[in-house]
């Protein structure tokens, strides 16, 4: 357990890894989380590690966070990683007219991106649509969405975090304008607790404007929404992506012996009524079938909707256009709370780097000036985190 | 789109608090598709915040929400309620892991046998019509989802609780496959005190695996090694 201040984390999600890298710069870390361990969106998204090429052509600054998290997670969570690559395919005209743009862009952000023909990929992957003109290879991957981020938390209890799930924060402690701890609700028990902190930081995704409002202030937090479908069988062995700038329906993302299209995106205000629109699964499978044209000989395994905590943009009217890149807040500057931090937006991809940014955040609030090790430190197996020794 | 009213009692339990365990029932309006997991999802927010339950990726990926379903062990969220039959459904905790509240429980004994090493990788293999050689260096997560439907299910590990279980010796199996070096020592972890031996063969792990891992097929293979001298 380390022996510097005590920071609170709300929400065991992206927080996992923010617990790590907390751990290991020496705090005392207490992680809170109201359901199972990554019960909210982190835990039941697509499943894709970015390579990055998702956002070349309309979101440069995530793509570069993406490749580079991409590179670092294979190297320190490998065991959580299909690591087969992806294929951007051209079907027509307009895909076409994308391809050169997209190679450059690829290159100066330097993710490896290597041209096919339509014969070359349909070699690779003989399910793809056989109208394909062309296509690109990068270095996309699959991700176990829960083993992944799991990885993140053995390691966190490993250097001395506590981890507590089921634990739900119901209200902030405040003394004045400080935020000095939480209370929780322990569902196990059905017992209140108060939990005193040096620091809190909010990590509650979809929730984090309802435990802002808790300390009386506003985040530019915007819901955005997806529905995912998965089929029984594994129809490519890569990622595939419709070429084009990133948009419905236009990724096939293959899993242990599961394939899963996605996505859709909408807006929202309530995280806890995100159902799933009657006619976006049958739009999926449309768009789904022109990537890979078995999948219209199959049905739904399973049909969710999983929650994007996104940053908003003055531009917000369309949800695939609002950046994936993420933020971290210091209340105290901003809105005259002190004690409480705010981490929202990006990707599971890019979890690592969120957590790297709030711990800056912590050692800058804290007066200390701790190196950031999560670049380099291999994480444990997810499966220590139920061996303790 | 069908609708059909449907009771959903769920055995509701707190060690210590609600204890012995009781059913409680929900009535809800299931449509067509409706999970397990989805019902569950929709009483805890909208009539009792209190219900515990675990889950993650909604699509039997990470191996949660596992429960037993009128008895049977089954993924809370591939399954869907009008699949079902009756227009009653019973939700209780799998068996032979402490609950730590209502379908929620306790995982850490099933990773007891489980070594944290253990690849969870294996070679992808040819994909159907595939140019020979483009599959080189592919990989795909094991079929193992570790949600512990096997081991509630597996009539030896309730009359023998030191039974690594079903679980644990598939995963002996897929690993000596993959690592053959040490794969004397993942036999003889196989023949120990707590493993194969107390296998009845039931096949019940077999019948309720969500993944089609047949633990069953796994342990005959590891039966016959122990049986004769290894001859590789
Ligand atoms: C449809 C869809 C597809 C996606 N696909 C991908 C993909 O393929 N690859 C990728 O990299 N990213 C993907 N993402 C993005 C990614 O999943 C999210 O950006 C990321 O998971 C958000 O993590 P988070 O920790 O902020 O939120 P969450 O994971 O939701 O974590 C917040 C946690 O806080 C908890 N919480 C809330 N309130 C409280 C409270 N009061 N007390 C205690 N705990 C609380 C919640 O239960 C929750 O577990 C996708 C997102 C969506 C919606
Ligand atoms: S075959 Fe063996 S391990 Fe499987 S359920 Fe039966 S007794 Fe248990
Ligand atoms: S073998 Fe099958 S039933 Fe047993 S834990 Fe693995 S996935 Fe679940
Ligand atoms: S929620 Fe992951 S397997 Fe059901």
């Amino acid at each position: 357990m380390g022996g510097f201040e005590h920071i609170l984390i709300i929400g065991g999600g992206v927080g996992g890894a923010l617990a790590h890298d907390l751990a290991l710069r020496g705090y005392r870390v207490t992680l809170v989380e109201k359901g199972e361990l990554l019960s909210g969106t982190t835990g039941r998204h697509h499943g894709l590690l970015h390579s990055g090429a998702r956002y070349v052509l309309h979101d440069p600054e995530a793509a570069r966070e993406c490749w580079q998290e991409n590179q670092i997670l294979r190297r320190i969570a490998p065991q959580a990683i299909e690591p087969n690559g992806g294929l951007f395919v051209a079907l027509d005209e307009r895909d076409q007219s994308f391809y050169g743009r997209f190679v450059d862009r690829c290159r100066s952000i330097g993710i490896p991106a290597q041209p096919l023909s339509g014969a070359q990929a349909i070699r690779m992957e003989p399910a793809l649509n056989p109208t394909l003109q062309g296509a690109v290879l990068v270095p996309d991957a699959g991700m176990d969405a829960w083993r992944l981020p799991m990885h993140f938390f053995a390691t966190a209890r490993a250097n001395g975090a506590e981890i507590r799930n089921f634990t739900e924060v119901t209200a902030l402690r405040m003394t004045g304008r400080t935020v000095a701890g939480v209370d929780v609700l322990d569902h196990r028990t059905q017992g209140i607790a108060s939990i005193g902190a040096d620091l809190v930081v909010n990590a509650a995704g979809p929730w984090s404007g309802r435990v802002a409002a808790m300390a009386g202030v506003r985040i530019p937090l915007q819901l955005g929404p997806g529905v995912m479908v998965s089929v029984r069988g594994r129809l490519t062995q890569r990622v595939i992506n419709r070429l084009q700038p990133a948009g419905e329906g236009d990724i096939l993302v293959p899993q242990r012996g599961l394939s899963i299209l996605g996505t859709t995106a909408w807006l929202a205000d309530d995280p806890d009524a995100v159902a799933v629109p009657p006619d976006h699964v049958q739009r999926l499978f449309e768009l789904g079938r022109t990537l890979v044209p078995e999948v219209g000989r199959l049905k739904p395994l399973a049909v969710w909707s999983a929650c994007r905590p996104l940053l908003r943009s003055q531009a917000a009217a369309d949800p695939y256009r609002i950046s994936r890149s993420f933020d971290c807040f210091d209340h105290a500057p901003r809105d005259g709370v002190e004690g409480l931090i705010t981490l929202i937006g990006g990707k599971a991809t890019t979890l690592r780097a969120m957590a790297e940014k709030a711990a800056d955040l912590v050692d800058r609030k804290t007066g200390r000036s701790i190196a950031c090790r999560t670049r380099e430190t291999m994480l444990l197996p997810y499966r220590c985190f139920w061996r303790r020794a | 789109m069908s609708v059909r009213p449907i009771e959903v009692r769920i055995l509701r339990c707190r060690p210590g608090r609600i204890d012995p365990p009781r059913f409680q029932s929900f009535r809800i309006d299931a449509k067509e598709d409706l999970t397990v997991l989805d019902a569950l999802e929709h009483i805890r927010l909208t009539l009792d915040g209190s219900l515990m339950y675990r889950h993650s990726c909604h699509h039997s990926s990470c191996g949660t929400c596992a429960c037993r379903v009128n008895g049977m062990e089954r993924l809370a969220c591939t399954t869907r309620l009008l699949d079902l039959g009756a227009g009653t459904v019973s939700l209780e905790p799998l068996r032979g892991f402490e609950c730590v509240g209502d379908l929620a429980v306790q995982t850490e004994p099933f990773y007891r046998d489980i070594d944290p090493a253990w690849s969870c990788l294996k070679p992808a293999g040819p994909i159907g019509g595939a140019e020979t050689g483009t599959e080189q260096g592919l990989q795909r997560f094991e079929e193992c989802i570790e949600c512990g439907c096997c081991v509630s299910a597996c009539p030896a590990t309730r009359s023998h609780p030191d039974f690594m279980g079903p679980a644990a010796l598939a995963a002996i199996r897929n690993e000596m496959l993959k690592n053959p070096l040490a794969a004397d020592d993942l036999l003889s972890r196989a023949g120990s005190e707590r493993g194969e031996r107390w296998c009845e063969r039931a096949l019940a792990c077999s019948r309720v695996c969500p993944t089609g891992v047949y633990p069953s097929r796994h342990i005959a293979d590891l039966r016959d090694e122990l049986k004769g001298p290894r001859s590789t």
